[in-house]
């Protein structure tokens, strides 16, 4: 029941307060960098509370904008780093929802121009998407390459071998109003460990919109449709029943938002509490929608819960 | 004589006008790109104009935001064509950029380029030096990236159009502007260089853009509308705003510049606006966007022949 413990507005729970939680929840949404997981690293005790949400009976899935892997990838890499119990069909990435998007919402018939990496390509050709093939030879300019016909989509996302030749292929498609402009994410940059970051889809992203003159449709977070696709995938999900966790208040916690989901921040990643709360305290109401209801120092913090419904079952 | 030239009214240019026009001003300041040449293609009259300008005793000056060729290529290009123009007379992006870090940013150290050699080349030219220039790919890991080495002696990140742009110069240029004292310059913010045949190139403004969104920090920008590149001529050359025209194809960019800085405008058209866009502007209703509003137009600058030629 949202507001049911009366600590919104960012109050850190601990103890009690997270065993209500964890009862009265039974949807759990995680994002997956900074909040289960650094890189190759578990976050400590993160695996021992996602095995045991699942095996208590609760659903769980994991909503990340990182476009960069296929699903099977991500399996590969929760079993790798102990989390025992995850399937493929509990994990959303973006790269995997833009697919759907295009495939069922879509219905896209014609090609798809894709600025991304591999993992973004095997997701649409799992969906039976045709993607434009990469042929450029090396001295290929935009003067004097050729453009597929029947393009009739733009997906931008995460691309490490992005030029400037498929820049300009990409914003002459856009020319054309009929065809699509997609884009994994928003995110201006990722963090890696160690306080380091890399530039985002949403650096690349903002590029075409200047070329095109156009504003992508973002099919990750905070936009709605990811909740969809989970929602739709489990026969329909109650917003009231779920919990949405994650570390960046600008696409987490406003996804969260956008989808009516109590949401909760940990702080094992990008976001500070201090930043949360100047959110809180600002005079625009817009930015309240940035504000965690709950905030935790790591998901680990769940653990003493579990223990104490492992006592009480005993 | 001085005529009261009504300001900002979007008027035809042709007749009487032109001569008067003409006769109220000592100097003429001409964009390029879609203007006097598209491309490698002169315009169709536009070497007769400029040297008819001259010989009528005109300064004649040329104000680019196209960062890619030094102030000695636009010449050399020029005299192919059948310009008279010494390379003093032009003032591009690329000049401008390496001039603004010297005299106002007073930069001590080198330079992180993302752009032409011709930037490259002028930057050398006032005694700055740069790395980063040409092709730069994605090796390794993710992790490597994030650790590229930073070299010490950078102290500005500085982005104009740059062919070879890749992830991996996006990623460097980002990794330096996290030192807050690095300072971020940007040559313009032109969305796109028009092509023939419907194709477009993506401008500097895009890969501005993509390295602010990246770094979460604003470029200060060096090109139109920005008044630098006037002032970088008027110390050079003690020309009066009032007795200058400036003439472009772009009202967000040149006729801006000219309303920025106080000189008469002329719109031609065989550029990137058009007089709809402009009378969009006048007719708007906000006082920002006067600044965009050309004092005349022409369809090409070859219509000022008649009044040089007679």
């Amino acid at each position: 029941m949202a507001g049911a413990f009366g600590f919104k507005g960012c109050q850190k729970i601990r103890g009690a307060q997270i065993r209500g939680l964890l009862e009265a929840k039974d949807f759990f949404l995680f994002d997956c960098d900074g909040v289960i997981w650094h890189g190759e690293n578990a976050i400590t005790g993160a695996a021992k509370v996602v095995n045991a949400l699942i095996r208590s009976g609760k659903n769980v899935v994991f909503v990340t904008n990182n476009s960069t892997r296929p699903r099977e990838n991500y399996v590969n890499k929760f079993t790798r780093l102990g989390f025992t119990d995850v399937m493929l069909d509990q994990i959303f990435s973006s790269s995997y929802c833009s697919a759907l998007y295009l495939r069922d919402v879509v219905k896209v018939r014609g090609q798809v121009f894709v600025i991304g990496c591999e993992g973004l390509r095997m997701e649409l050709l799992e969906a039976g998407i045709p993607c434009v093939e990469e042929t450029d030879d090396p001295d290929a300019t935009i003067y004097n390459c050729a453009l597929a016909p029947d393009v009739k989509a733009v997906l931008v996302g995460h691309d490490d071998k992005l030029t400037f030749l498929k820049l300009a292929k990409a914003s002459c498609y856009l020319r054309d109003p009929e065809c699509l402009f997609l884009a994994t994410d928003n995110d201006p940059w990722h963090p890696l460990s160690g306080g380091r970051i890399l530039p985002g889809s949403g650096s690349l992203t903002a590029a075409l919109e200047v070329a095109s003159g156009r504003k992508a449709t973002v099919i990750g977070k905070p936009s709605r449709f990811m909740f969809e696709c989970i929602s739709s995938q489990f026969k329909g999900v109650d917003p009231a029943q779920c919990l949405m966790v994650g570390d960046r208040l600008e696409t987490d916690m406003l996804f969260g938002s956008n989808c009516g989901l109590d949401t909760m921040l940990t702080l094992t990643g990008v976001s500070q509490i201090e930043e949360a709360q100047e959110y809180r305290n600002s005079d625009l109401t817009t930015n309240h929608s940035y504000v965690p209801d709950y905030v935790v120092d790591t998901i680990a913090d769940f653990l003493p819960a579990f223990e104490d419904m492992e006592e009480q079952n005993d | 004589m001085s005529c009261q030239m009504s300001r900002s009214k979007c008027a035809r240019l042709s007749g009487a006008l032109v001569e008067q026009l003409l006769d109220s001003v000592d100097s003429v300041l001409f964009d390029c790109d879609g203007v006097i040449w598209r491309g490698d293609q002169a315009i169709a009259g536009a070497s007769e104009v400029i040297n008819l300008l001259k010989e009528h005793g005109k300064k004649v000056f040329f104000v680019t935001n196209n960062s890619t060729k030094t102030r000695k290529m636009y010449a050399d290009k020029m005299s192919s064509l059948g310009f008279n123009v010494t390379a003093d007379e032009v003032f591009g992006t690329a000049y401008c950029c390496a001039v603004f870090l010297k005299t106002v940013c007073r930069l001590e150290g080198k330079v992180y380029l993302m752009g032409s050699n011709a930037m490259k080349q002028e930057l050398e030219a006032v005694g700055v030096q740069q790395v980063g220039v040409g092709p730069d790919h994605v090796s390794g890991q993710q992790t490597d990236w994030a650790n590229v080495p930073l070299d010490p002696e950078v102290k500005a990140v500085v982005v104009g159009f740059d062919e070879h742009f890749s992830y991996m110069k996006l990623n460097r240029a980002m990794q330096y502007l996290v030192q807050k004292d690095c300072l971020f310059v940007g040559t313009n913010r032109d969305t796109r260089l028009p092509l023939e045949g419907g194709k477009a190139v993506p401008g500097t403004g895009c890969l501005l853009q993509a390295v602010e969104t990246a770094a979460q920090r604003q470029a200060q920008t060096v090109g139109k509308p920005n008044h630098f590149m006037f002032d970088c001529l008027a110390a050079q050359f003690g020309v009066e705003r009032e007795r200058c025209l400036m003439v472009g194809d772009r009202l967000d960019t040149d006729i801006l510049l000219g309303s920025n800085c106080g000189l008469k405008t002329l719109l031609t058209l065989t550029g990137v606006s058009t007089v709809a866009e402009a009378e969009a502007h006048r007719d708007s209703g906000s006082a920002e966007r006067q600044g965009m509003v050309p004092d005349y137009y022409v369809e090409s600058i070859a219509d000022l022949l008649p009044a040089l030629q007679g």
